[in-house]
């Protein structure tokens, strides 16, 4: 009987742990700021249908993003920035205004962020 | 026979990898990406190239909006840091001449031969729809960034009924920071 009691309890510990986990992979989603969550909608939407690469970008012999789209990303980028403590005027002395430089700044802070909020999600557990 | 040319299409048909800098992959589709990343050389001759050599599985919605985004930093290091750790790279340094390397062999470490003159540069896939337990038809492609001199494949790509896309691009600041994006809606 105490086996099958044991046994229980140890059924209900793993399946508990196992609902844990679907909460904790809400939570990436559920702790991102809001300027993390337009960030990602600005990344996204560069497959909506006016945002997609014209023709005319097409036949541009070179891989980058064209300044057309870049400008997409800028806005939710520079927020993201800012967000994180530096000031408008230390983001415009370190990147110039240049839009790829803004963008991959955004980038490195989005993926910091990220990262600190997986770990806080496996630290809770 | 069919599954050799189907290895011999992926080696030869993409490319895409490069240390120049991070590749990060987001799948916003509802379809799971199976494929093959690739890099090449880009200056003088195309090789090395070097390509994962295990398929890359990506499920459906896995970008970086979830934390589920492909992000590999380079050849050695994706292995500890990424989601989608690669055990081993096919890394060809002339045409009939490819080896299996692993992740810690020397020649892949950053700042080595073939990170140095390699650039992310393409990709095979073809999507799988989980629900249905088949291949998506139309949503499949071999693509490479633009301006490629080792490969005239688009790096655009839309299925004929307009719902699924695909596409690669770099963001190069003038420090020489290099972005390459797989991004398929």
């Amino acid at each position: 009987m105490k086996k099958y009691f044991l046994s229980a309890v140890l059924a209900i510990l793993t399946l508990s742990s196992c609902n844990n986990e679907g909460s904790a992979v809400n939570t990436v989603e559920s702790m991102k700021t809001p300027q993390m969550e337009n960030f990602d909608k600005a990344f996204k939407s560069l497959g909506d249908p006016q945002n997609r690469p014209t023709e005319e970008e097409r036949k541009r012999n070179t891989s980058e993003l064209s300044d057309r789209r870049k400008a997409l990303l800028v806005p939710a980028s520079k927020e993201l920035i800012l967000s994180s403590g530096v000031t408008e005027a230390e983001l415009m002395r370190k990147t110039g205004g240049d839009m790829s430089q803004i963008i991959v700044w955004a980038t490195q802070i989005y993926m910091q962020k990220s990262d600190e909020i997986k770990k806080n999600i496996k630290s809770d557990k | 026979m069919k599954k050799l040319l189907t290895i011999l299409g992926i080696t030869l048909a993409s490319m895409a990898y490069s240390q120049g800098g991070t590749l990060i992959v987001n799948n916003y589709s509802a379809y799971e990406y199976r494929g093959a990343l690739i890099a090449n050389n880009f200056s003088g001759g195309c090789y090395p190239v070097i390509g994962t050599n295990d398929p890359v599985i990506i499920p459906p919605d896995s970008h970086i909006g979830n934390g589920n985004a492909l992000i590999y930093t380079n050849y050695r290091d994706q292995f500890g840091t990424s989601l989608y750790p690669m055990l081993n790279w096919t890394v060809s340094i002339a045409a009939n001449s490819s080896n299996v390397r692993p992740w810690n062999h020397g020649s892949l470490v950053p700042g080595g031969v073939i990170s140095n003159n390699t650039k992310w540069s393409g990709t095979k896939f073809e999507m799988y729809d989980l629900a249905t337990s088949s291949y998506v038809p139309d949503f499949h492609a071999n693509m490479t960034v633009a301006a490629n001199p080792c490969n005239g494949v688009m790096d655009y790509f839309v299925t004929p009924s307009g719902a699924n896309s695909a596409e690669m691009f770099v963001i190069t600041t003038s420090t020489g920071l290099v972005e390459t994006y797989l991004q398929l809606y």
